[in-house]
């Protein structure tokens, strides 16, 4: 019985390779797509890897960190990476792309936004919010034991960079910097406040599933400007840099140079690859808040919109 | 060094084993040692020096089929010896001739397969590989000669019965007793059926009792195939035992090879003398030393010359008048006197 | 050394105990004089002299990655296709455990045989757990794997086994392999010993990186490092094994002729294998550890379940899933042990053939009906069983109702503890740090010891460090010092009561096993980021040697001086005073060292909830993909560690030849 049903399984294999096979890759070397931790990034990337493998490409996720992705690009051993966010990668990502071995493959759609914020209860304690000036008269509502009188301002990991300690002092902001160690560990503590409703400031980002959970707002800070991070003379802190808030942007798509020689359809389909912002945070919200796999959510996504990134596809449709 | 209180090998007999000049120093410097004149060899001198003198100068001849005992207390160096003659130790210098050969001058290979084809060793803490069974163990020699495993199996139950272990050839050396844990490594000595047998304090580590069943049993498997045995030991009783000659140790010396007897009756230092001060002389002098060469024809009682006074004692007790003494042969060779004898059983009691 | 003569320092001071509490108090004031007093080059190494060594390794390791070539093969080549190599078991395992053949991909995946079922594999493992061992162990198997699949974890277990399966035999033959050369070879053991030491010691993330370069990001990379990781305790284990030979046994191999060869084989290593097998139990446990790390580097598995769950501050799902890697690890290291004690006593013959046709059977049958029955392929979710929202539930309630308590705890060991000593610390100029270390040395052991910590600790100072390992010194302090406080004391209580030994085992095993993480967020809620977290979370980690040796050092007391102690008429408290506590004194004291060991290599983890210290620079320099400062701050981690194992390892020795004098 057994044997019966491998050989009617290897028929259906065999007729549904045939249906595929209309579209013949043209190279059988591995395309390895790239993967941070970050949830967006794994179900956007699991799509991809969806898509193509269905046009039989030969396609390998490889997980990478964020800020040492570069040389793995320029090299070969990382191709394609659906998400390079302006925030934090903006020189690295130019100066990679300067040197010619890594293409700029256009936005994915979302714009990335990073900062202080705080959670809605808190404006009651705080009224000037979101303005930034608030701050200044209501630290103290943010303290902790260990900083009072000054406001205790949870930064990001010490990795992320950020330039916290420089704006805090730039802006004469009554407030201490306490880094977390990890993402994670960083919204832990955003959730244990929000239970309590206790005073917490922080660094969100998103696209990010806290922000869609919690009620709260990002502090407006002076818009940022790339004069603000290298002129002291710019902004309200007339002798110091980094008198404004954080850099708020696109999000890219990147490749390895040579890929395109070797795989120029998965090239054009990674192109045409986009998705918008409610999209992007919903497939985040089913992962990190319902809990599901991601790679069912992203094939939940293939099979709905399967006309949409056939129509991507349009290089490997004849 | 043939003086008066080394008694040779018996002259009947080949010697097939010698040993010459062997010695072994411990300590950092140890090559330096053959550099050293004879004078400067004295223990203190080596002392001095930070070297330890574990075997001194030991000579001797042993013949086929002898039984050869190293005696000594601990840290007299009889182990050490007895790892000399098997080169299990590297001695300092010296010559270690097996028929003649000098082994210390054999290359590995040749002198593992003599140590696989002629040596067999029982050791003082059995040495039994605890994961395997009295057969595995047993056949372990055979094994490592090459032997196919249904012969190597073969012998070693044979050899599981000549030891009386029959029907515990599966049992692991954690379930048997010490007595049975040594009988097992006395069968796995005899594996290959070896010339030379080296029993390193067989029976130190076992109940009284228990170690006379076991002498009993070494002395029967070497008659039986005339092994030449080499067993050290510090209980002067086994020895007596089971010597055909004994080697008393010092510190690092022979101090004197003989029988039995001669040590009780001519010992020759005090060291010697304090040694065997407790043994009873019935127990070691032989008829063959009292007997006059006088024979009598008509004597109705006989005794073996060979035999120990103290074994003739009933005899001696129950009768008068001389007896007859006959040597292996039964012929007559002499005669003794019953009060001398009597008198040598009086002593030392 | 300095012990041998009679005129060293050591032994003048060890004759009148008030002139060396003078000695000591006046060496300190004189420091704090000496700091004050100082050029500020020698309180604070000017930038300008450190030692660009961190430059120079990320240099040479890029180049040796990218551009070196041996014999005109490039080594990235050669190690591509090392791990390429590699990849092919663990994938062969992976279709065999945990995925099942599958050919296309996308939407065109089909599935052509399925994964062996976890029915099958249960039930095959159950029975040989029983055959084995007994019905305990069977039982417990079974229920292991029960609880993998009805949690709907068995998928990622089964990835986690094949990588752990992979690892300890690489590791086992690796180790075995050079612990026979380093035992055979005794010019070479100084040397292994000392890699191995300094391998033990540098934190896990600092090769993180390495491995990533030359092997390239995926699962044979996570082997990699899994490997070196757990290498050095199976070499430690096979030395040590080889050498308690007994020496008999050896004769006996040389008297029955065996060859090199043989004498290994035949006698060296079967004769060794109860010792081995604690060498193997530690690979177990180890490659369990770092499963969790491992998986940050693609190695997948429950290690990623548990980063997922954390990261959507599932609580209760991650620990599900890390306690999924507990059970793996306790079956894993029950039937190893097992295993190892029945081929040591020469339990043979327990494991028939017809027990491998059952065993057969069993995986097949389950399997082949899994293609009609899908529940024996994968346990529906809906039929998935967790507890998860109950320790979510748990978590937020202490959170609601007890955070006011704890945070009042917290501030306040915060804020007269923590932050004093921190401070002070920091304010510690080096130059008198390093005086005070190699003068702590020559008082311990002499010249050499003084040497070996002016040497270690100057090394830290001059790549520039000396701050950060401050850092790493004051929470390494305080949590071993919460850990002693709190796991001597328990193991000494818990010593006398051998009832509770499988218990405590037991627990021991899961705070070693249980990825810190999953404690690790918890604490964050309740004790926010920052240092107080990260000391319980090291201080937790660390507690287990220190119960561990407690019990031990009591357990192992002569009991002819407990006896004497009580024909003496000792009262309870005094024979503890005067006869096991100074006896157990060495083994106490060796239980502290492993509780430093421990502490230290938990500095990179607690380095997640932000502390500001040497395991920071590793974890920073990981995600930022430095080589250099990630592989001289971990080794500047190896520098504390090995200077206080020197540090203690000589007072442990005077301490047992103390014992020596007064009581043989």
């Amino acid at each position: 019985m057994k044997t019966t049903f491998l050989a009617t399984t290897a028929a259906a294999a065999a007729l549904l390779a045939s249906q595929a096979a209309a579209f013949e890759p043209e190279s059988g070397e591995t395309i390895k797509l790239m993967q941070a931790d970050w949830t967006s990034m794994l179900v956007d990337t699991e799509i991809l890897n969806i898509i193509l493998s269905t046009y039989g490409y030969d396609v390998e996720k490889v997980i990478a960190d964020d800020s040492a992705r570069y040389p793995g690009f320029e090299n070969g051993d990382l191709t394609i990476a659906l998400e390079t966010w302006q925030t934090t990668q903006d020189k690295a990502f130019n100066a990679s792309v300067a040197t010619g071995k890594v293409l700029d493959m256009g936005e994915l759609g979302p714009q990335a936004r990073e900062d202080w914020w705080y959670p809605a209860y808190m404006e009651e304690q705080c009224p000037g919010l979101p303005d930034w000036t608030a701050l200044k008269d209501c630290a103290e509502a943010f303290s902790a034991p260990e900083t009072a009188p000054k406001g205790r301002y949870l930064g990001a990991p010490v990795s992320w960079g950020g330039f916290d300690e420089e704006r805090i002092e730039a802006l004469d902001l009554p407030f201490e910097v306490v880094h977390a160690g990890t993402d994670a560990a960083m919204f832990a503590e955003l959730k244990a406040a929000y239970e309590r409703k206790a005073p917490i400031i922080l660094w969100v980002y998103k696209p990010h599933w806290a922000p869609s959970v919690y009620e709260g707002s990002f502090v407006e800070f002076p818009a940022y400007e790339d004069a603000c991070y290298s002129d002291p003379s710019w902004g309200v802190n007339p002798d110091m840099a980094y008198d404004c808030g954080k850099p708020q942007g696109w999000i890219k798509k990147m490749a390895w140079a040579e890929g395109e020689e070797i795989w120029p359809c998965a090239y054009e389909i990674t192109r045409n690859f986009t998705m918008d912002a409610d999209e992007v945070g919903q497939l985040v919200y089913e992962v990190d808040v319902e809990g599901r796999d991601v790679d069912e959510v992203a094939m939940e996504w293939a099979t709905e919109n399967e006309s949409k990134w056939r129509e991507w596809a349009a290089c490997a449709a004849d | 060094m043939s003086d008066l209180h080394h008694r040779p090998a018996p002259a009947d007999r080949p010697v097939v084993l010698s040993a010459r000049s062997v010695w072994k120093v411990f300590g950092e410097d140890e090559a330096a040692f053959r550099a050293r004149p004879g004078p400067n060899r004295a223990p203190a001198a080596l002392e001095r020096d930070g070297l330890v003198g574990a075997v001194q100068e030991a000579s001797f001849d042993i013949a086929r089929g002898e039984v050869f005992v190293i005696m000594g207390l601990s840290g007299s160096g009889k182990s050490t010896l007895l790892r000399c003659l098997t080169r299990l130790i590297e001695p300092t210098e010296g010559e270690i001739l097996y028929h003649g050969e000098d082994i210390l001058k054999l290359p590995e290979k040749p002198l593992a397969e003599l140590r696989r084809t002629r040596m067999g060793m029982v050791f003082q803490h059995f040495a039994l590989l605890p994961n395997r069974t009295v057969l595995g163990n047993i056949a372990f020699p055979l094994e490592v000669q090459g032997m196919a495993r249904a012969e190597a199996e073969a012998r070693a139950r044979a050899l599981v019965e000549v030891v009386g272990l029959s029907g515990r050839e599966d049992r692991m050396p954690s379930q048997l007793s010490g007595g049975q844990q040594q009988r097992v490594g006395i069968a796995r000595s005899l594996a290959t059926d070896p010339e030379f047998w080296f029993l390193d304090e067989p029976f130190s580590a076992l109940d009284p009792l228990i170690r006379a069943d076991l002498q009993a049993e070494v002395l029967r498997l070497q008659r039986e195939h005339q092994r030449t045995a080499i067993f050290v030991t510090h209980d002067l009783d086994e020895a007596i035992r089971l010597a055909d000659r004994i080697a008393i140790m010092e510190s690092g010396r022979i101090v004197q090879i003989g029988t039995a007897e001669d040590l009780v009756t001519r010992p020759a230092t005090d060291y010697v003398r304090r040694f065997v001060a407790k043994v009873p002389p019935a127990k070691v002098i032989r008829v063959a030393s009292l007997m006059s060469a006088e024979v009598m024809p008509d004597a109705v009682e006989t005794v073996p010359a060979a035999s120990t006074i103290a074994a003739v004692a009933p005899r001696l007790v129950a009768g008068s008048g001389p007896l007859a003494v006959t040597d292996a042969s039964g012929l007559p060779v002499g005669c003794l006197d019953r009060q001398t004898a009597l008198r040598t059983l009086a002593e030392g009691v | 050394m300095a012990d041998t003569s009679p005129t060293s320092p050591a032994h003048q001071a060890g004759r009148t105990g008030a002139g060396r509490y003078a000695a000591c108090a006046a060496a300190v004031a004189a420091l704090f004089v000496l700091a004050l007093l100082l050029p500020p080059a020698l309180r604070d190494l000017p930038p300008a002299a450190v030692v660009p060594l961190a430059d120079w390794t990320g240099d040479a390791l890029n180049w040796f990655a990218r551009e070196a070539s041996i014999a005109g093969l490039p080594v990235s080549g050669i190690t591509r296709a090392v791990a390429s190599a590699a990849q092919w078991p663990i994938e062969a395992l992976q279709v065999l455990l945990a995925d099942g053949w599958a050919k296309g991909a996308g939407f065109n995946r089909v599935q052509i045989a399925p994964p062996l079922s976890w029915a099958g594999i249960t039930m095959a493992a159950a029975l040989l757990a029983w055959r084995i061992s007994g019905r305990g162990l069977g039982l417990l198997t079974l229920g292991a794997g029960l609880y993998l699949a009805l949690f709907g974890l068995w998928t990622s277990a089964m990835t986690t086994l094949a990588s752990v399966l992979l690892c300890v035999i690489a590791a086992l033959a690796i180790g075995l392999g050079i612990g026979i050369r380093a035992y055979r070879t005794p010019s070479v053991e100084p040397a292994v010993r000392a890699v191995l030491n300094v391998m033990q010691t540098v934190p896990i993330f600092s090769y993180l990186l390495p491995t990533l370069l030359l092997f390239g990001y995926g699962p044979s990379a996570a082997l990699f490092a899994t490997v070196v990781y757990a290498l050095p305790p199976m070499v430690h284990a096979t030395v040590l094994a080889l050498r308690a030979v007994p020496a008999e046994t050896l004769e006996l191999a040389k008297m029955s002729g065996c060859s090199r060869h043989q004498t290994l084989w035949k006698v060296e290593l079967p004769v060794a294998v109860p010792r081995l097998a604690i060498g193997l139990n530690q690979v177990v446990m180890m490659t369990l550890n770092m499963v969790i790390i491992a998986s940050m580097i693609g190695a997948g598995g429950l290690g990623y379940d548990v980063l997922r769950a954390l990261r959507r501050l599932d609580f209760g799902a991650g620990f599900e899933a890390g306690m999924g890697i507990v059970v793996l690890a306790v079956v894993l290291d029950r039937l190893t042990q097992t295993a190892a004690r029945n081929r040591a006593q020469g339990r043979t013959g327990l494991w028939t053939r017809r027990d491998s046709l059952l065993a057969l059977a069993l995986l097949a049958v389950p399997t082949a009906a899994s293609l009609a029955v899908p529940a024996l392929a994968a346990w529906p979710k809906a039929l998935t069983l967790t507890t998860a929202p109950f320790w979510n539930g748990a978590v937020s309630v202490i959170n609601t109702h007890f955070y006011d308590a704890l945070e009042a705890v917290r501030a306040s060991v915060l804020i007269h503890v923590m932050n004093p000593l921190r401070d002070g610390l920091a304010a510690l100029p080096w130059l008198a740090g390093v005086l005070a270390l190699a003068l702590a040395g020559w008082r311990l052991g002499g010249a050499r010891l003084a040497g070996l910590l002016a040497g270690l600790s100057l090394f830290v100072v001059l790549t520039g460090y000396w701050q950060a390992a401050m850092g790493s010194v004051y929470l390494t302090l305080l949590a071993v010092l919460l850990a002693l406080a709190v796991g001597m004391p328990f193991g000494i209580w818990a010593a006398g009561r051998p009832g509770l030994r499988h218990g405590i085992d037991l627990v021991l095993d899961t705070l070693q096993t249980l990825p810190t993480l999953v404690y690790l967020l918890p604490a964050v809620m309740l004790f926010r980021n920052g240092d107080f977290s990260a000391l319980i979370a090291i201080a937790s980690y660390a507690i287990a040697p220190a119960v561990r040796y407690a019990m031990a050092g009591m357990q192992h007391v002569p009991s002819e001086r407990l006896e004497a102690a009580a024909m003496a008429g000792c009262s309870k408290w005094q024979s503890f005073v005067h006869v096991r506590l100074p006896a157990a004194l060495p083994t106490l004291l060796l239980g502290v060292n492993q509780t430093v060991m421990m502490a230290l290599s938990m500095l990179v983890i607690a380095a997640l909830v932000g502390t500001r210290e040497l395991g920071q620079d590793v974890f920073t320099a990981l995600s930022r993909g430095e080589t250099g400062p990630g592989i001289v701050a971990g080794l500047c981690v190896a520098c504390i560690a090995l200077s206080v194992d020197a540090i203690l390892k000589s007072g442990a020795s005077r301490a047992a030849r103390h014992q020596g004098e007064t009581h043989v």
